[in-house]
């Protein structure tokens, strides 16, 4: 593995090319978050009241802020880094230079973690104007540090399945067979106590389950000491993702 | 002189497929060096291991004393590639293609902007800073890629087929720049299939075939010693074969017949030109040989997919 600061040069690009897209994403990464919210939230959440203790909107919105984080992370390393790599051959250039193979991956799944953050933080910003509120200023700042952490989950997993794909359509397998089943199998919409033990041992192997998890302890200030393990999970899970998905791109870069 | 990149024995496969197959050469600071060679003879697989992106299967190469290899950011930061397919950023505008690779070579931030104005007026694309890569012609995108080859001041350029699928204006500014390259003193590396490109620019060349090195020399001399100085064209059926070989053979030092056509090769065709007049073929080109010639005679004639 051979990384190096140019990592930051690689991000620095991606700053650069988003600036001319930044106002369409902003719509794209919060259209779908936004209904959740209006529909779960405000019109089942007329019927479903309080869990524990609090209105259902703050079960909820930590769980479709992480969401969001996943979406835009995974979706920005599957098809954003598709195009740059395979119709744009901008990774062919890029390794020409200093850059290293390991620093344009790393620098594009420090990208995707970046505009999950985005679409979090949106969310966020929303969700207060909703008047639903993490319960501390330290909250908000660790809640941006998770998503960013989230991010590069995400990004990682994601750009294994790009140093796969053959084409755009490959990454409906992952959306439809991974991204989709985690959003209603890890405790975004409803808790998880409820499901049947096979579900509920299922939902253990899914990260999106263990990042709600901190995600909905944080925004509420009910910090248990679970959360270590579900901490654990994701950060194990995050390096051996980082690793593999840096090295299966850069077996296909380099030929 | 002496050699700016040296390789031995050097070796690509893919998987089971030799793409190049022990080859060795010697690269000499400040020349033209041409790899040529049909589609799929390795040219491209042998300078993409000079500028560090493809990892040797086996051999030695070294650039500028070092040892060439993947990781080796020391020689990519001394080379400049001028790739084969346009692989320019289409996000961002002229300017900033070139802003971000300044960035990716550590050129600060002032002296990038000095090289870039330069650079721009080099390849004639002042007016064009400004826009979306998508607003260039093919020809503008080439100069652009480049300028972008340049930023780093190299010492070595890598051509890679710069001027394939362009109009005879924009070939020949390329080819000027190029040459303005060569004289101040950059080694310059040109991958072609056109034959034309290489005795333009290069000093030196290898014929490159099935990842091997067939012949390697000066372009003028190579044409001397493979095909003489002059080639007469005769289109005529190869049932009149044994009739014009009688009259026409002795009076050349080479022939051969390729679909609808026999080749003579001649030192002087005067006296050939004569007999051909005599025998009254109306269909009859006489040329003076060329890189062509040798590379076909070299490859073959047939197709190669």
């Amino acid at each position: 593995m051979n990384f190096s600061y140019r990592i930051a040069y690689v991000f620095w690009r991606n700053m650069i090319s988003y600036k001319r897209f930044v106002l369409t994403t902003f719509l794209a990464s919060l259209i779908q978050p936004l209904f959740y919210l209006i529909t779960f939230g405000i019109g089942m959440g007329a019927y479903i009241g309080h869990f524990g203790g609090k209105p259902y909107l703050y079960f909820l919105v930590p769980g479709v802020l992480i969401t969001s984080v996943m979406m835009t992370a995974s979706f920005e390393c599957m098809y954003g880094t598709f195009v740059k790599m395979v119709h744009e051959k901008l990774y062919d250039s890029l390794i020409a230079t200093p850059v290293s193979a390991e620093d344009a991956v790393a620098g594009d799944i420090a990208w995707g973690a970046f505009r999950g953050l985005v679409s979090g933080g949106l969310m966020m910003i929303v969700a207060i104007f909703m008047g639903i509120l993490p319960v501390s200023l330290v909250s908000v700042l660790l809640l941006i540090l998770l998503m960013v952490f989230v991010g590069i989950l995400f990004s990682s997993l994601a750009m294994i399945v790009t140093a796969f794909a053959p084409n755009f359509d490959f990454f409906n397998y992952y959306s439809e067979l991974v991204i989709t089943p985690m959003l209603f199998f890890s405790g975004v919409f409803f808790p998880l106590d409820k499901f049947p033990g096979w579900m509920k041992t299922l939902s253990q192997f899914l990260p999106l389950t263990h990042a709600v998890a901190i995600s909905r302890a944080i925004f509420n200030g009910t910090y248990t000491r679970g959360l270590l393990f579900n901490f654990l999970v994701i950060f194990v899970l995050e390096v051996i993702a980082f690793f593999i998905g840096v090295r299966l791109m850069k077996k296909r870069l380099i030929k | 002189m002496k050699p700016i990149i040296t390789a031995r024995k050097l070796c690509k496969k893919y998987g089971k497929f030799k793409a190049v197959d022990h080859i060795s050469f010697d690269i000499n600071e400040g020349e033209c060096f041409g790899f040529l060679g049909p589609n799929g003879a390795g040219k491209t697989s042998t300078v993409r291991m000079i500028h560090c992106v493809s990892p040797l299967t086996s051999g030695t190469l070294t650039v500028q004393g070092m040892a060439a290899n993947i990781d080796n950011r020391a020689i990519k930061q001394n080379t400049g590639v001028i790739p084969q397919e346009i692989t320019l950023d289409n996000d961002l505008t002229v300017r900033e293609n070139l802003q971000v690779f300044a960035h990716f070579f550590d050129i600060p931030r002032a002296e990038a902007a000095k090289r870039i104005a330069g650079l721009l007026k080099f390849v004639e694309l002042e007016k064009k800073r400004d826009s979306k890569i998508d607003q260039l012609s093919t020809g503008m995108k080439r100069r652009l890629l480049i300028a972008r080859a340049l930023l780093n001041q190299p010492k070595i350029i890598i051509a890679d087929e710069p001027t394939t699928g362009l109009d005879p204006q924009a070939r020949h500014l390329i080819w000027q720049r190029l040459r303005q390259l060569k004289s101040q003193g950059v080694t310059l590396i040109l991958t072609t299939q056109y034959m034309e490109e290489a005795q333009q620019l290069c000093d030196r060349i290898v014929i490159m075939h099935q990842g091997r090195i067939l012949k390697a020399g000066l372009p003028a001399k190579l044409i001397e010693e493979e095909i003489g100085r002059e080639v007469t064209e005769v289109r005529a059926p190869a049932d009149q074969d044994d009739r014009l070989l009688a009259a026409l053979g002795p009076l050349a030092c080479g022939h051969e017949r390729v679909g609808d056509t026999l080749y003579f090769y001649c030192r002087d065709g005067r006296t050939l030109m004569k007999k051909v007049l005599e025998l009254d073929l109306p269909d009859t080109v006489h040329r003076p040989a060329s890189l062509e010639d040798v590379f076909l005679k070299l490859t073959g004639r047939s197709l190669i997919e």
